[in-house]
């Protein structure tokens, strides 16, 4: 097996806020193999912002890495410069957003951020603008050359976000982060853009790491999925795995709350009762246990990983028990 | 018998402010939707960015105005009503807004919000702790929470909060305006559970505005599906779901598939953007993102189809899917 | 959607004057402005019992000394004690300030709040009424008014109220305008709030945390006004001390004696800093609350 473009071991990070030590995340390791698209599950405070800002160090002031090392091309992200890092970024690794509206310079025209992201390449002028051009084309934006000199606000959202994709992967880099990408834009356009974005990283053959709350995208879109829950990861597998097969509580939960999966019409839709634990002070014990209909006495300990196959890992005493392994 | 509201061919305009020399363009962001809701029923409305469902939500409640058509509540007409008698009909009418943070007047209190119903329509000699305490209860949040602002408390909370305040009064017809937008998926049941609880108890009419169809499937009788200022398809969620007749409904459903990456799924993808409001396509409004236009879409408008077995629908080929080779 | 994780667990906080005091105190440059400020505001209002000698008793034969045990700032052409014309010249001084600032924001507000959220031309006649009274000078307006009524307190209240005005009206339309949109108006709006209950209830408290602001650092202005006017002889009537007046008479009498211009300049710097200080310590405080606590 080849080395993982990213290699997240360990990871904790933690807030200080004025009530305590907020953590975050708590030893979250991930790997995102080579050319292989992997999705995060997870709902609000599963700690994938914070897992993002930690990838790209831009973390906020208040924010420190407690442990874990985060391996991209054999150098460790946490112990390289910042200076280093801002060389990584746009080239080697590239981020896109949710929020398109707030993407990009609205002063400048399109044609020239696109130009101008392409600081690092030693090309003509009329060669970066055909290459960006070509990357509008790309993505499905007609008419690309005439609508390079147009200003982000002639553009809709879901052009906006096609446009960040296209500047993200123009560098052609080996990692790109998406988060969210599609969160903010209508269903028919998402169906759009995942497909766009599965064709570009066929060509480019990049890795992508695609965070998202919506399943049905993830489970059309990923090979691999990691579901977060309050700072942890609570399994990992590949798509067909974790979705067909789902063994931690909370990710049976979560498939059986997504409205796509739910045939027989009712008035009473399940939930997942409760709210995620206050992260300042953590109970010792397993973190969805307040929440899961199957606690028992064990939980009030931390569940280590199981593996269920090669692939497939889960934090759960209960698949412990059921595997000997 | 009168349905509780009735919408005739009703439609929305906004006059483009002009430059010094040019011209004033207006758009119809609602151009003639017409449709009945019963009492105690509810009605999905679904449509994606640019179809309407907004703005027809707040001409109903008299936040924007109709330019043309009628809006009648038990038979009242609402359009053009001055806000000295709406204001009586606003017991019965009441609305839920998207953000529900945002549409919490930051400086007061979640009581004094809750109750400001009772102090807008002048009831003075209301015990409004004790209706605050009521009302709390009524949505699932403890006593406490009335002496707590708005940036204290979480999204799903405030939606609470939002429902109550709507509630107050004992509505009649409630228009809720992306009840479930941005909440966790392990949460938005529990907001479609309360008020599909709050309808049996209370015999309220909801009004489900949101451009989440599966939302839609589980607490509608009926649902309307827009595009661009007007309905395309409109019928029983049951006929809608099962049988849809118009092409975007397809696309909406194959949209928002369920998380199975083996699912044998009609994959349609619609072309483009939704066109501006300035420019409406000829023809069908549809055709230049349909993924099985016809040549006659382009300058045929098709006709309201509504013959009864099937749901209501705005389409040339209906269900042409069917008849075709599967994409 | 946001991480609520935060809000969640958070408790209610104490009240909302308690808290802008809490942050003001840890507030370095805060705290030293809210010292001075209140040293200011209280030897105002005890002024007639701290003095140490009637202000306006002149003893001629005492005249024109330095500062001594008995007199702390000297005396002045007329032998009256300094300081004590010092301490009752802070009182004119806010005697001025407050009813001035107090009066030019509630027309402010009232004017802007209408013209904010009323109809378009109410709108552009408010405005026109604006810009027409800031066009004028403001010393120049003043020393106009007073030529004409004669001077005194009240005059010069009323002309430094009428031109702050368009100041606070201003502000406080651009944040009405701001907040006219926004979806809690809509939401109340719906519910049947008449215009008047909006202002009143739901905009009036979301502009007052930059106005009051604004208010903090004018004050300031207003006793920087007031003196000025007085130096020049057309602000309050003598024998009233005001640090203006003061002014004046240690200009004429700076080859005598350099203690009364230092008495009358010293008090108007150190409120200048003050007020300052706690206008600037006072917006960083109130503004991420706007914000509604932002991080």
């Amino acid at each position: 097996m080849s080395t993982p473009t990213l290699d997240i071991r360990n990871l904790s990070v933690s807030y200080s806020t004025p009530r305590g030590e907020l953590k975050a995340l708590r030893n979250v390791s991930i790997q995102i193999p080579n050319k292989k698209i992997v999705g995060i599950v997870g709902e609000s405070g599963c700690g994938k912002s914070t897992l993002i800002s930690a990838i790209s160090k831009l973390m906020a002031t208040n924010a420190t890495v407690k442990s874990g090392e985060i391996e991209f091309h054999n150098s460790d992200i946490l112990k390289i410069s910042n200076q280093q890092m801002s060389e990584l970024l746009g080239t080697d690794i590239s981020l896109v957003f949710q929020d398109p509206m707030q993407t990009h310079n609205p002063v400048l025209s399109i044609g020239r951020q696109m130009v101008d992201i392409q600081f690092r390449d030693r090309l003509s002028k009329v060669e970066k603008y055909n290459r960006a051009s070509e990357m509008l084309s790309l993505v499905g934006i007609p008419d690309a050359e005439e609508r390079l000199k147009q200003y982000p606000f002639e553009f809709s959202g879901g052009m906006r976000q096609r446009i960040a994709i296209a500047m993200a992967l123009m560098a052609k880099p080996s990692l790109l982060i998406a988060d969210e990408p599609t969160t903010a834009l209508d269903a028919t356009l998402e169906v759009q853009i995942i497909k766009r974005l599965r064709e570009l990283q066929d060509e480019i053959g990049c890795s992508i790491l695609f965070i998202s709350h919506h399943l049905g995208v993830i489970a059309e879109l990923c090979d691999e999925v990691v579901v977060m829950y309050a700072g942890e990861v609570v399994e990992s597998g590949s798509v067909r795995d974790v979705f067909h097969s789902p063994a931690h509580p909370y990710t049976k939960a979560l498939l059986e709350c997504d409205p796509g999966h739910i045939k027989e019409k009712t008035r009473n839709l399940p939930t997942i009762p409760g709210e995620i634990p206050d992260l300042v002070n953590l109970s010792t014990g397993c973190v969805f246990a307040e929440r899961c209909s199957k606690k028992h006495d064990a939980c009030e300990e931390r569940p280590q990983f199981s593996s269920l196959n090669t692939e497939h890992f889960v934090a759960c005493h209960l698949t412990g028990q059921e595997n000997a392994q | 018998m009168s349905a509780l509201l009735e919408i005739d061919d009703v439609r929305v305009s906004f006059s483009l402010r002009s430059g010094l020399l040019s011209s004033a363009g207006s758009i119809d962001a609602v151009s003639g939707v017409s449709l009945k809701i019963e009492e105690g029923q509810t009605y999905g409305i679904v449509g994606e960015s640019g179809s309407g469902k907004s703005t027809l939500a707040r001409a109903i409640t008299g936040l924007h105005h109709a330019s043309e058509g009628s809006i009648r509540y038990r038979g009242q007409e609402l359009k053009g009503l001055p806000e000295k008698e709406f204001r009586k009909l606003r017991k019965e009418i009441v609305m839920m807004f998207q953000d529900p943070i945002g549409s919490l007047s930051p400086r007061l209190s979640i009581g004094s919000l809750i109750t400001e119903p009772f102090k807008i329509q002048g009831m003075k000699n209301t015990d409004l702790n004790a209706e605050a305490k009521r009302l709390l209860a009524m949505v699932g949040l403890p006593d406490e929470f009335a002496g707590r602002y708005p940036y204290q408390i979480s999204g799903g909370q405030a939606r609470r909060v939002g429902v109550a305040r709507a509630l107050a009064l004992n509505p009649k017809l409630l228009i809720a305006d992306e009840p479930t937008a941005g909440l966790d998926v392990s949460i938005q049941g529990e907001m479609l559970n309360l008020l599909a609880k709050l309808q049996d108890k209370l015999g309220l009419a909801i009004m489900i505005i949101t451009h989440n169809l599966n939302v839609v499937r589980h607490i509608t009788d009926k649902v309307g599906i827009m595009y661009l200022g007007k309905l395309v398809e409109e019928g029983n969620t049951d006929n809608v779901f099962s049988k849809p007749q118009h092409p975007y409904t397809l696309a909406l459903l194959a949209a928002n598939p369920e998380p199975d990456p083996d699912a044998q799924l009609m994959r349609i993808e619609l072309a483009g953007e939704p066109p501006s409001l300035l420019n409406r396509p000829k023809g069908c409004e549809f055709h230049t993102r349909c993924p099985f236009v016809q040549s006659s879409c382009r300058h045929e408008i098709p006709k309201w189809n509504n013959s009864g077995s099937v749901s209501a629908y705005r389409c040339s080929f209906p269900e042409i899917w069917e008849n075709a080779d599967h994409g | 959607m946001t991480s609520d994780v935060g809000k969640m667990n958070e408790t209610k906080s104490r009240s909302e004057l308690s808290d802008i005091f809490y942050h003001l105190v840890r507030d370095p440059l805060g705290l030293v402005g809210l010292i001075i400020v209140g040293l200011i505001v209280f030897s105002a209002i005890f002024a007639p019992w701290i003095v140490p000698y009637d202000p306006i008793a002149m003893n001629i034969p005492d005249r024109m000394q330095g500062p001594s045990l008995s007199h702390l700032a000297g005396t002045d052409q007329l032998g009256r004690d300094t300081f004590s014309r010092v301490i009752m010249g802070g009182r004119v001084a806010l005697q001025v300030a407050i009813p001035t600032i107090g009066g030019a924001i509630t027309i402010g507000l009232i004017l802007g709040m209408i013209a904010g959220y009323g109809p378009k031309w109410l709108d552009n006649v408010i405005v026109l009424l604006f810009d027409t009274v800031r066009s004028f000078p403001t010393v120049m307006f003043a020393l106009a008014v007073v030529a004409l009524v004669g001077p005194s307190l009240n005059t010069v209240i009323l002309v430094i109220m009428v031109t702050s005005i368009p100041t606070y009206g201003r502000v406080v339309r651009t944040l009405t305008q701001s907040l006219r949109n926004s979806e809690f108006i809509e939401a109340e709006r719906s519910l049947g709030a008449s215009v008047f209950r909006i202002m009143r209830v739901h905009i009036l408290p979301n502009v007052i945390g930059p106005i009051a602001v604004l208010a903090a650092m004018d004050i300031p202005t207003v006793i920087g006004l007031e003196a000025g006017l007085s130096f020049l002889g057309m602000g309050v009537k003598p024998p009233t001390p005001s640090w203006g007046s003061l002014l004046n008479d240690g200009y004429n009498l700076i080859r005598n004696t350099p203690w009364l211009i230092i008495a009358g300049g010293i008090p108007l710097i150190l409120t200048t800093l003050g007020f300052t200080f706690l206008g600037e310590a006072l917006r960083d405080v109130v503004d991420p609350k706007l914000r509604g606590r932002g991080k």
